[in-house]
């Protein structure tokens, strides 16, 4: 303030209440501000900067899994012995560890559910039935695990034949039958 | 008395001897029932012998041995329930029932290792065994049965009816039937001769299908094997289209169409039609062979 403005204030009162700014600066402010983006790099698409982690973690997941049924396809059971001993053979009669396969061509939980059940009953239920019956059905789950050996080393050899994952897919539905029937047979509540 | 006469005399003399000695023990009873009515037999050892009458009536007869404890026969609401009850505690023991139904009886019977055997049942049956032999005569009506490891016996008059049957081990021999047939094995063997059929679904793991019999028109046929060999003789009037495909069995026919390989890839296939090609016929095994005629 120069001299004649100049006078002495002596309460907040005497002070305007809405003082206006000299000049106006915001214009000024955006403009720079528009003349510095247009200087940086261009921006990447608000899109592929909004992708969250978790949907990248879920990519990879699924890519894993693709990866591992297909090794499991064609490559673990052509990797497998052709001929197994007996005492092996006899051992992977009944046991209850899904193959590679299984996980690709029976993935519905309530089936491998179901089937683990049967399973972890299925020595008691054949020491329920009569000695021969139970030689007998001991003898066609032996053939039934031949069976899904050879069509998984079939498919080891040819993933795409349709035959053969049909075929597959029926002796699976017959393990399960079997397992169903001998439960059902030797379970006093039923039918006897 | 002539020789055959007095040692029939001293057979049936020895034999009622054998039999008090072995506390053998015979029971008889007799229940009414309705002409259509359900008749439930169960048995664990021994033999189940069912025949239909025309009476209104359920007979029983039975002989039993020592691990016998009873024989329950009850009724109520059209329902005859026949039991052979053995003692909680014990190895059990054989019992021999023959029993007479109402021929148009709705039939189940459920056996353990005791041999079932059925005649002159015109009604829907229902027959059940762990171990057990079953021979049943089809009397027009449906019949569903399953066996673990015993042989079946089937044997029909060409009436159509739907057929279904299973076993784990045993095989299955099937005559005279007639309709909608299903029949799966994991390692017995399928005989199958049908006068006419309209649809026939046979799956084996490792067990020989044979077929042999005439198709209606627009029947359909689906054979699959693992290991088993299908052989399969079909004839049918208006013919049927046919796709045979194995992955390293071989396939043969006896009407010199030449199967086709998969490229570069192995399996075959054989694919064509007979007569006007009105039915359709599948046949696939994995490493069991395939023979096709259409003659029976």
């Amino acid at each position: 303030m120069s001299g004649a403005d100049e006078r002495k204030v002596s309460s907040l009162r005497e002070l305007s209440p809405a003082i206006e700014p000299a000049r106006d600066l915001w214009p000024q402010i955006e403009a720079r501000i528009n003349a510095e983006r247009s200087t940086a790099a261009p921006p990447r698409p608000a899109r592929a900067r909004a992708v969250p982690p978790r949907w990248l973690a879920a990519a990879a997941v699924v890519a894993s899994v693709a990866v591992g049924v297909w090794i499991g396809r064609s490559l673990l059971p052509a990797a497998r012995p052709a001929a197994q001993s007996p005492i092996s053979a006899s051992r992977a009669n009944f046991t209850d560890a899904p193959t590679a396969l299984d996980v690709a061509y029976v993935p519905d939980p309530r089936y491998q559910r179901d089937r683990a059940a049967l399973m972890k009953t299925l020595q008691a239920r054949l020491a329920a039935l009569p000695p021969p019956a139970r030689a007998k059905v001991m003898a066609s789950l032996a053939a039934i695990q031949r069976a899904k050996q050879d069509l998984q080393n079939a498919l080891g050899k040819d993933p795409g034949n349709a035959l053969l994952q049909e075929l597959l897919v029926n002796t699976y539905q017959d393990e399960m039958r079997v397992l169903t029937d001998v439960h059902e047979a030797s379970d006093p509540g039923r039918g006897i | 008395m002539g020789f055959s006469r007095l040692a029939a005399a001293i057979t049936v003399l020895f034999a009622s001897a054998a039999a008090c000695a072995s506390g053998d023990r015979t029971f008889e009873r007799q229940v009414p029932a309705q002409a259509h009515g359900v008749v439930d037999i169960s048995n664990v050892s021994g033999t189940v012998v069912v025949t239909g009458w025309d009476r209104p009536e359920v007979s029983v007869r039975a002989a039993l041995d020592e691990g016998v404890e009873r024989v329950d026969v009850s009724t109520d609401h059209g329902r005859t329930t026949v039991k052979v009850v053995l003692p909680h505690h014990g190895h059990g023991g054989d019992a021999d029932l023959h029993v007479q139904v109402p021929k148009d009886s709705e039939l189940t019977v459920s056996a353990v290792s005791a041999d079932v055997a059925t005649a002159g049942v015109t009604g829907v049956q229902r027959l059940n065994t762990v171990s057990g032999d079953i021979t049943a005569e089809l009397g027009g009506s449906d019949l569903e049965l399953k066996s673990v490891s015993g042989n079946v016996k089937l044997k029909g008059h060409g009436q159509p009816a739907r057929l279904h049957v299973s076993t784990v081990s045993g095989d299955v021999h099937l005559e005279h039937g007639a309709g909608d047939v299903e029949a799966g094995t994991v390692s017995g063997t399928l005989v199958v001769s049908l006068d006419s059929a309209r649809s026939v679904r046979a799956r084996s793991t490792s067990g020989d299908v044979h077929f042999e019999g005439k198709l209606v028109r627009g029947a359909d046929f689906d054979a699959t094997s693992v290991s088993g060999d299908l052989n399969v003789r079909a004839s049918a009037e208006s013919g049927y289209a046919y796709e045979i495909s194995t992955f390293s069995g071989d396939i043969s026919n006896c009407f010199n169409a030449t199967p086709s390989e998969r490229g570069h890839m192995p399996g075959h296939t054989l694919q064509g039609t007979r007569g006007d090609g009105a039915g359709h016929m599948h046949l696939k095994t994995m490493s069991g062979d395939v023979q096709l005629c259409d003659r029976k």
